[in-house]
């Protein structure tokens, strides 16, 4: 059953983890972005939708990169250069991004996509547990994989990574650098933006094969709760994503198996798992937050 | 993460929370200033309302639909007529409580997103002291108990972020937003369990409330009383925060946190008020709905009016009575959201497009002030 | 400050202008039209709480109002989908009224006191709502419909226990209401007919379209040895597709899916509401709705012969044997049988209907236990 609850942790947290990179280098930057739902269901629609009309997937996902960043603008426009307040801005991002959907999604319902195909690695998969777990999933995950170390490479040892977390901490040694905070911040969001996209993407082109009106459920918002809860580390952030999403597969799993447990309890599990950690975490990381996203909370 | 150390405050890109009073200058204002002001304002709104129409009829046209009939639609829907005006006055009312559940957490700094289980857990509160009442009290009394009932219930619910916040630093816009889920779990649970309506024919809801559990009908046939329950609650937060010494601590707080630390405030204390003063708003709304429109506990029951009544209390700036504005503009929107799927055929979930380009036009543009303030 | 009490009242006494005004037009538009009524166009309205496109309930609901107006021919359509099952759905059918409709189809589940609530306001409107129960709420201009869809599960049940090698089979579903439980306990009951120790490992994914959580269930289910899975969830794409990419068997619900299941299709339950929408509203058009059926509990079966659920088309696994099995079922239903005829026993073992015994429509609707062989927890 661990092997089960695992591999469901991994294919249903996937999506997630690309939505929080997204935003753990938004938040990186100083700018924290609910829109991050509304842009995982565009990128999700777009995928699916570009995916039916040229028949690859790739293409798709793609599209779902781009559309993902493209909602992500206006969250930068109102945010960057009007000055507009980020929680409620984003939250608004969202709306857009469920509205739009809905309305240009409802051709694409009940049409078949060509599949972003499972592929196993070769050799790895045949490995007892780890095989299942890891290795038996579509490309995007295992891009996924490759993202969280390349990320937190990005972040620690690279100048782009220092140019953003200054951007986060104190724009002003961004000078010394011949940038502004706000253009590392629109590159921060498009990015942001552009990964919830791809989890999007992945989510309607490789994990369900579907498009339906706000397929996402609120994973987007997860997404951005997980963030915090990871202490804006790709690592612990693909943690929490697995987390949340083995939460799930472990409710699952327990029904099946006719345990007589209340359904509703084993719902609520992923929701107050997340809870209890990010308040059990929280005291640790009262200076953990990049300085000028606590401000945005602080006042 | 402490690479870069920085002592400033000052940071030129960080937006500035736009606060109540962003945009009223501290000077004695003349006549011809004021009226001045006043053509601003309205120019301001005219541009937004513009905006916001040919933005959304752009979409109307890529999708293929007739923008003005659409809109007329939409409009006859919401406002067109006497019944149709008291629908989007019974949906402002839990807006506005979810509104004012968002705007006394944010003068004091702070995000309330959970208003969306706050008001469940109001009705769920309400229902509560009805079953333990069972009738056995007038109609008033059993209301004003109700009330109490959701409210407390609502406080309890948004107490849970602000002691998180508070003890652990658990940020609450994220802690409440969690919080919702549960509470939705935690009304499905009821519906289809305990609270289950025996006479119900399978139906997944509470019994129903009836006679002095309800509010009394005031005008046509839905329009109930509980609509100037939220009135007044807005009235009298626009009170408090205004002219009570804890409405002006909360401004201090919500101002300069360090500076309201400094000045010996119980930052810790105050900041749980608000969120719990927040709560019990959000909860009484709960209960109004329960009470007034609903007469159930049911699973859809007020899904998303927290979240809209978030977004209303920002179109606000967190005033109280420029909630109730906020929340009849949003209510009127969500109201003449069924013309528009009745006439257009489109998809109801477009409706959020029109809400979110409104509030967008208006969060730009009240940002921008801000910033010109600087 | 005191701007912004201007700018509140402002805003809402501009409110109460502007519903004034449009007091005084409808009150023209009213003695003058009365709705479309006086004018001759008759009009149906159809609320669904979802999408229409939804590939499910939704959807069959939408596509048999279109085969209505086809069959009909001299009608106009008012669609409404997304609305919630709460007090809102009562101002949409308020507002279809006021678009002068004649009749209204409220097509989901929760809908039903709402419509209630509105038909007592407006006698002259006749409502029909799909699948509940009227109650001790008995208007003259109310009346509930539905067919009895446990039927073609149960011979869907049929198929699935004899196709099946484990004996397992799954079900995946959003909530414990009683028309799931029925189809649940048909399926299974169905499944036993043909192999007794047959089970039906059950999972809620507490949504009606989380399609994440949908995949997964599937996975979970295979896990648990299980090869053939069906479901109650209003979109079905992803459980077909999830199934028949790890080589199981499908059986589809609300709409034929066999295109995406070529291998293991093996067969589903249909939904085909067009010509009862049709007889419905020919009745209200004739001005007989009150002296008819369709004012109470009606319900139409196979027993009836004219159900509004149908059997998809058979996956190439169901053999000859088989097909005359599911055939001799059937013809008992039609022959007054139900899929519940006693003995049927609990999950507990306890006897809920005696031998020979069956229970009525009404005690269908109302299910609120999983039969013997069923794995699952209903709370």
């Amino acid at each position: 059953m661990i092997e089960a609850v695992l591999t469901g942790a991994v294919a249903g947290g996937t999506c997630i983890v690309f939505a929080g990179l997204g935003e753990i280098v938004a938040e990186r930057s100083g700018v924290i972005n609910l829109g991050t739902e509304g842009s995982m269901l565009c990128g999700a629609l777009a995928a699916y939708a570009v995916g039916i009309e040229t028949g690859s997937p790739w293409v798709g996902v793609v599209a779902g990169l781009v559309a993902g960043a493209v909602l992500a603008c206006v969250h930068a426009v109102l945010v960057l250069h009007r000055g507009a307040n980020q929680i409620a801005v984003g939250l608004v991002v969202s709306f857009l991004g469920i509205g739009v959907t809905a309305l240009f999604g409802q051709d694409y319902v009940g049409q078949g996509v060509v599949p972003l195909e499972t592929w196993d690695v070769p050799l790895l998969s045949k490995l007892p547990f780890l095989g299942p777990v890891l290795f038996q999933h579509d490309p995007l995950t295992y891009v996924s994989f490759l993202a969280v170390p390349a990320l937190t490479w990005m972040i620690w040892r690279t100048r782009a990574g220092l140019v953003l977390r200054a951007a986060g901490e104190g724009p002003e040694v961004l000078e010394i650098y011949g940038t502004s905070a706000r253009r590392v911040r629109w590159v921060a969001l498009l990015t942001g933006g552009a990964l919830a996209g791809v989890g999007g993407a992945q989510l309607a082109t490789a994990a369900t094969l579907n498009w339906s009106e706000q397929m996402t459920v609120g994973r987007g918002y997860v997404a951005v709760a997980l963030v915090i809860f990871a202490g804006w580390q790709p690592i612990k952030l693909a943690g929490g994503a697995y987390l949340f999403a083995g939460a799930i597969a472990l409710n699952l799993q327990l029904q099946a198996r006719g345990w007589e447990l209340s359904r509703y309890l084993l719902e609520a599990l992923p929701y107050v798992t997340v809870l209890v950690v990010l308040a059990l975490l929280s005291r640790r990381r009262i200076h953990g937050g990049p300085a000028a996203l606590e401000k945005v909370f602080e006042g | 993460m402490t690479v870069l150390e920085t002592t400033s405050d000052v940071e030129p890109e960080a937006p500035v929370p736009p606060g109540p009073e962003a945009d009223d200058h501290h000077v004695a204002p003349t006549a011809a200033a004021q009226v001045q002001r006043h053509l601003r304002t309205a120019l301001r709104w005219a541009v937004v309302i513009a905006s916001t129409v040919a933005i959304f009829s752009a979409f109307l046209l890529a999708k293929g639909a007739d923008p003005a009939s659409v809109l007329e639609s939409m409009w006859k829907t919401a406002l067109g007529t006497p019944d149709s005006a008291g629908e989007t006055f019974i949906r402002a009312t839990p807006l506005l409580l979810a509104a004012l559940a968002a705007a006394v957490p944010a003068r004091a700094g702070l995000f309330n997103l959970g208003g969306e289980g706050q008001l469940l857990m109001g009705a769920i509160g309400a229902i509560l002291v009805a079953n333990q009442l069972d009738g056995g009290a007038g109609t008033w009394p059993t209301l004003v108990l109700m009330a109490a009932g959701g409210a407390a219930l609502g406080a309890l619910w948004a107490a849970i972020p602000a002691v998180l916040k508070v003890a652990t630093r658990t940020n609450e816009a994220i802690s409440s937003l969690l919080l919702n889920y549960i509470a939705g779990l935690v009304v499905t649970w009821l519906c289809f369990e305990p609270w289950k309506d025996p006479a119900s024919l399978g139906q997944a809801y509470s019994r129903e409330l009836t006679g002095p559990e309800r509010f009394p009908i005031i005008w046509g046939q839905r329009v109930h009383a509980g609509i100037f329950v939220g009135l007044v609650a807005a009235l009298v937060l626009w009170a408090l925060l205004r002219w009570s010494t804890w409405g002006f601590k909360l401004r201090v707080l919500g101002g300069n946190p360090s500076a309201a630390r400094r000045a010996g405030l119980a930052v810790g204390g105050l900041s749980i008020a608000a969120m719990v003063v927040g709560g019990a708003m959000a909860g009484l709304g709960g209960m109004i709905e329960v009470a007034g429109t609903e007469g159930r506990l049911r699973p859809e029951l007020l899904a998303g009016y927290g979240f809209i009544g978030f977004l209303a209390s920002w179109l606000a700036r967190h005033d109280p009575l420029r909630c109730i504005g906020a929340a009849v503009v949003l209510g009127a929107i969500a109201v003449g959201g069924s013309g528009l799927k009745i006439t257009a055929g489109l998809s109801g979930g477009a409706v959020n497009i029109l809400m979110a380009v409104v509030l967008l036009a208006v969060l730009g543009w009240g940002g921008r002030k801000a910033e010109a303030a600087r | 400050m005191s701007r912004s009490i201007r700018a509140a009242a402002l805003a809402l006494g501009l409110a109460l202008v502007a519903a004034g005004c449009g007091g005084s037009d409808t009150a023209s538009s009213s003695d003058g039209g009365g709705g479309a009524k006086d004018d001759g166009t008759f009009t149906a309205g159809f609320i669904y709480v979802g999408p229409k496109d939804d590939f499910g309930y939704n959807q069959a609901a939408y596509e048999g109002s279109l085969a209505m107006k086809e069959a009909v021919g001299d009608v106009e359509l008012l669609q409404a989908e997304n609305v919630p099952e709460t007090a809102e759905s009562e101002q949409v059918m308020q507002n279809m009224i006021d678009k002068g409709a004649d009749v209204i189809f409220a097509t989901s589940y929760g809908h039903l006191e709402f419509a209630q609530n509105v038909a007592e306001k407006n006698p002259d409107v006749i409502f029909v709502h799909q699948g509940g129960l009227e109650g001790d709420n008995q208007l003259d201009n109310v009346g509930t419909y539905f067919g009895t869809v446990y039927e073609p599960v149960y011979l869907a049940g049929i198929a699935a226990g004899a196709t099946s090698e484990t004996g397992k089979l799954g079900y995946v579903y959003a909530f414990p209401i009683p028309q799931t439980l029925a189809n649940i306990n048909a399926f299974a009951l169905g499944a036993q007919s043909v192999n007794p120790k047959a089970t039906v490992t059950t999972i809620s994914t507490g949504s009606w379209c989380d399609p994440s959580v949908q995949s997964q269930a599937v996975k979970t289910l295979l896990d648990q040895d299980v090869d053939v899975i069906t479901q109650h969830q209003d979109c079905t794409k992803t459980i077909i597709e999830a199934t028949e990419a790890a080589g199981a068997y499908s059986v589809g619900y609300h709409a034929d899916a066999s295109e995406l299941a070529p291998k293991g299709w093996i067969t589903g339950s249909e939904w085909n509401w067009g010509p009862l929408y049709t007889d419905i509203v020919e009745t209200v058009k004739a001005g007989e709705f009150a002296e008819s059926d369709y004012n109470g509990d009606f319900r139409v079966g196979l027993q009836t012969g004219d159900n509004p659920f149908v059997q998809s088309a058979y996956g190439s696994m169901v053999d000859d044997e088989t097909k005359a099995k599911i055939d001799e079922a059937k013809q008992r239903f039609v022959d007054g049988g139900s899929p519940f005829e006693g003995p049927v026993l609990d999950q507990d073992g306890k006897e809920v209907y005696a031998e020979g015994e069956q229970p009525t429509y009404a005690e269908v609707e109302t299910m609120d236990f999983f039969v013997k062989g069923v794995v699952g927890k209903i709370g």
